[in-house]
């Protein structure tokens, strides 16, 4: 039969085991609103028996585990996912910032400035020679040359933007790597049974922040192992064990670089086409593809219309002149930011701008009802089967359909991240009502140990004075 | 085994849930603040390409309407100019059929009609110079420069002709409408029905006391008012043409916008249904935030 102090014993392990269970549940509780933060429960199991005579009995219970409930498989997913959505949302954002400029359909948007610049020639068919009609030609002209510019320059700044997008997402992409490297160090180093919770539940959270960043594959190295992170593409490591390495920014506005620093990689470690999803992946297809993509619909267009106008105001005569104007309308290409009206038109339109296809003759306007039906040809700009005016319609479409793409795939992704947060959580996250109920039931569970214990108590006291109380 | 509700998972799938009302919110807001269904293209890509399309069909079209306009002031001054000289002619016909009908007129009858008849040559001229904004109307392509002159009234384009003495101005992107009558054809200069020719020799004719030949020069001028009628009639038919086409034109056009409204305006009706089920919406999820995400097993706990 067990002694007195053996059951006082089990009534200390009793006490220590609810005390440390409820840490447990006070650092659950603590812990309710830390992003990433994965619950822990605390593993009780009864002591081993100790046989007394033809008896078992038990010595009480000890804490001998607290673990993380995590689910590594749905964490994983979550990282993907939060890479996509992060991709999207940006490409989105990007996208919606030069739509409603692009497809301004108002009479100061593109396509409505194209239109007025050639109704100018219309007007001066009207009247060759007319100095107001040649003011507003010119006048017109620059309008629709600073519509250009305006759409043009704001692709270009969101360019510049997003190259320079590129090099902070980088620094932060190298910082959380370094920082997920020396927690993996913690995590393989600690010698323990259990395992390192708080250094794995960070490594998770700066994962996926990374994920946010750039698509990544990682392999889970298992209980107290390391994470190994590359890109998702798989071109280029970025933690391996308890090692980091680096990514760098290059290249210039709308051809941003990213290289790997391992020595070695194909390319010169050139990873930029294989860096696909998260923001850095969305940026880098903003401003290399995207962007670049408007610019030159722009500026095909632009082109169009100026190649065509010069070559007939060069062959056309002014009106009344004797000679051919032999002076482009317009100077410069959109593309090289010098697109403007010819200095020689701007100053003398009377002399320069073609309204005959004859010497000597004011009144003749076929040249400028030539130039004004340039708005209705179609087949002029490069690979548009319509007009103009079609053109800036296709480009419009093209941003809206992009746009409208971006976003439904950012909803359907936000969708996606916060079904797998929601089964995450329901894995582990804290559960207020959950810990009240587990800390009541421990606080319980102490109260009737302390009890025990004072029960055993009063009968050692009981037994001291009524065998030994004569001592003295 | 019921399903573990972890207390962060509630907050935030509210809070998502409510940020999601709040952007439906804000964007039917701005449909009925800014009159626009369509508020980027993103919204309607399709929809935002079909209403720039409208667009320039519009403003082609009402750019098409000022040029039928000025083809018809043009076209109205030669008309304005040919009633003139109709009435000028029928005049001198008149002038020349008392010179004729009365052979004893004598030479003085005869030098107060050729006075007459010179009044109405120098009218004629200035119909015959008719200008429209600075533009001589009958020059042909030489606009700048006097068609007809004094000096022996001879029409003054000669030198610089060609095919663009029609002027031309399109009034849909594949059809013209010519708006001038160059001076030769107009008044008949250099044929059998040349007006100034008549003219002259009535003038001559009354002046030297010559019945054969105002006869002569009487006959010359039926033939130029027959010319006259028909150039007349040409520009008559001209404008006529111009008029079905403006309001072919205006009833597109009317068609056009209420298409182009159709896609663009905002559905005030289902927006703001929309946008008070939203309110509801958002109202509820307010009121269940406050009440349940509050509520815990702690709050019982004494």
């Amino acid at each position: 039969m067990p002694g007195l102090t053996s059951s006082m014993f089990i009534g200390l392990s009793g006490l220590q085991a609810q005390q440390s269970a409820l840490n447990v549940v006070g650092n659950n509780i603590a812990n309710v609103n830390t992003p990433g933060y994965t619950r822990e429960v605390a593993g009780m199991t009864s002591n081993p028996s100790q046989v007394q005579g033809q008896n078992y009995f038990g010595s009480g219970v000890s804490l001998d585990s607290v673990t993380s409930v995590r689910d590594k498989f749905l964490e994983l997913q979550l990282t993907q996912a939060t890479s996509a959505q992060a991709k999207y949302n940006t490409l989105s954002t990007g996208v919606s910032v030069v739509s409603s400029t692009l497809g301004d359909s108002t009479s100061s948007g593109l396509a409505a400035q194209i239109q007025s610049f050639f109704q100018g020639f219309q007007t001066l068919a009207a009247n060759p020679g007319n100095s107001a009609a040649l003011t507003s030609v010119v006048g017109n002209a620059q309008s629709m040359i600073s519509s250009f510019q305006t759409n043009y320059s704001l692709l270009q700044q969101q360019q510049a933007a997003a190259n320079q997008t590129v090099g902070t997402l980088v620094d932060q992409v190298n910082k959380l790597t370094s920082q997920i490297a020396q927690l993996n160090q913690q995590i393989v180093g600690s010698d323990t049974t259990g395992s390192n919770n708080a250094a794995v539940d960070q490594r998770t959270t700066l994962t996926n922040q990374l994920a946010q960043l750039v698509g990544i594959n990682v392999i889970d190295g298992g209980t107290n192992g390391p994470y190994q992170i590359t890109l998702d593409s798989g071109a280029a490591t970025l933690v391996s064990g308890t090692s980091s390495f680096d990514l760098a920014a290059g290249g210039s506005p709308g051809s941003s670089t990213v290289t790997s620093t391992i020595v070695g990689l194909p390319n010169g470690g050139n990873v930029t086409g294989n860096i696909t999803s998260g923001q850095l992946g969305a940026e880098l297809t903003l401003g290399n593809t995207t962007y670049a993509g408007y610019e030159s619909q722009l500026n095909t267009i632009a082109t169009a219309i100026t190649t065509n106008v010069n070559t007939l105001n060069a062959a056309g005569y002014a009106a009344g002149a004797a000679a051919a104007t032999g002076t482009n309308f317009f100077s410069g290409s959109l593309a090289g930011g010098t697109l403007s009206v010819t200095a020689a038109v701007v100053g003398n339109p009377a002399l320069n701008i073609a309204t005959a296809t004859t010497a000597n003759a004011p009144g003749d306007n076929t040249q400028a009802n030539a130039i004004a039906n340039l708005q209705f040809a179609t087949g002029l700009v490069a690979g548009i089967t319509g007009n103009f005016s079609d053109a800036v319609g296709h480009l419009v479409s093209t941003v809206g359909i992009d746009s409208q793409n971006f976003q439904t795939q950012s909803t359907t992704q936000q969708n996606l991240v916060s079904a797998l947060q929601t089964q995450r959580d329901q894995v582990s996250g804290v559960s207020l009502d959950e810990e009240a109920t587990n800390m009541m039931q421990l606080q319980t569970g102490y109260q009737a140990s302390a009890h025990f214990l004072n029960v055993i108590n009063g009968l050692t006291a009981g037994l001291i004075t009524q065998f030994g109380g004569t001592a003295s | 085994m019921s399903m573990r509700t972890p207390t962060t998972n509630q907050y935030n799938l509210s809070l998502l849930n409510l940020q999601n009302v709040q952007a439906q919110i804000a964007q039917n807001t701005q449909r009925l603040t800014s009159g626009n269904q369509i508020t980027s293209p993103g919204d309607d890509p399709a929809g935002s390409a079909s209403i720039l399309d409208f667009q320039n069909s519009i403003q082609a079209n009402t750019q098409f309407l000022q040029q039928a306009s000025t083809a018809n002031n043009l076209l109205q001054s030669a008309a304005d100019a040919f009633t003139g000289a109709i009435d000028g002619a029928n005049n001198l016909q008149v002038l020349a059929q008392q010179a004729l009908s009365t052979p004893s007129t004598g030479a003085t009858s005869m030098s107060s009609l050729a006075a007459q008849v010179g009044a109405i040559q120098n009218n004629l001229l200035s119909l015959a110079n008719t200008q429209y904004q600075g533009v001589y109307v009958f020059a042909g392509a030489q606009t700048t420069t006097q068609p007809f002159t004094n000096s022996g009234l001879t029409y003054n384009n000669g030198t610089a002709s060609g095919p663009s003495d029609y002027l031309n101005l399109y009034v849909s992107p594949t059809s013209k409408v010519t708006t001038n009558i160059p001076g030769d054809q107009a008044f008949g200069t250099g044929t059998g029905s040349d007006l100034f020719k008549a003219v002259n020799d009535l003038y001559n004719g009354l002046t030297a006391n010559s019945q054969a030949a105002v006869q002569t020069a009487s006959t010359e001028l039926t033939s130029a008012l027959n010319n006259l009628y028909q150039q007349q009639a040409v520009v008559g038919g001209r404008q006529a043409g111009l008029a079905d086409l403006q309001s072919s034109i205006s009833a597109i056009n009317l068609s056009l916008q209420s298409a182009q409204s159709g896609l663009q305006t905002t559905n005030i009706a289902q927006t703001y249904t929309n946008l008070t089920s939203e309110q509801t919406a958002q109202q509820a999820i307010l009121s269940t935030m406050a009440k349940t995400n509050t509520n815990n097993l702690f709050n019982y706990l004494t």
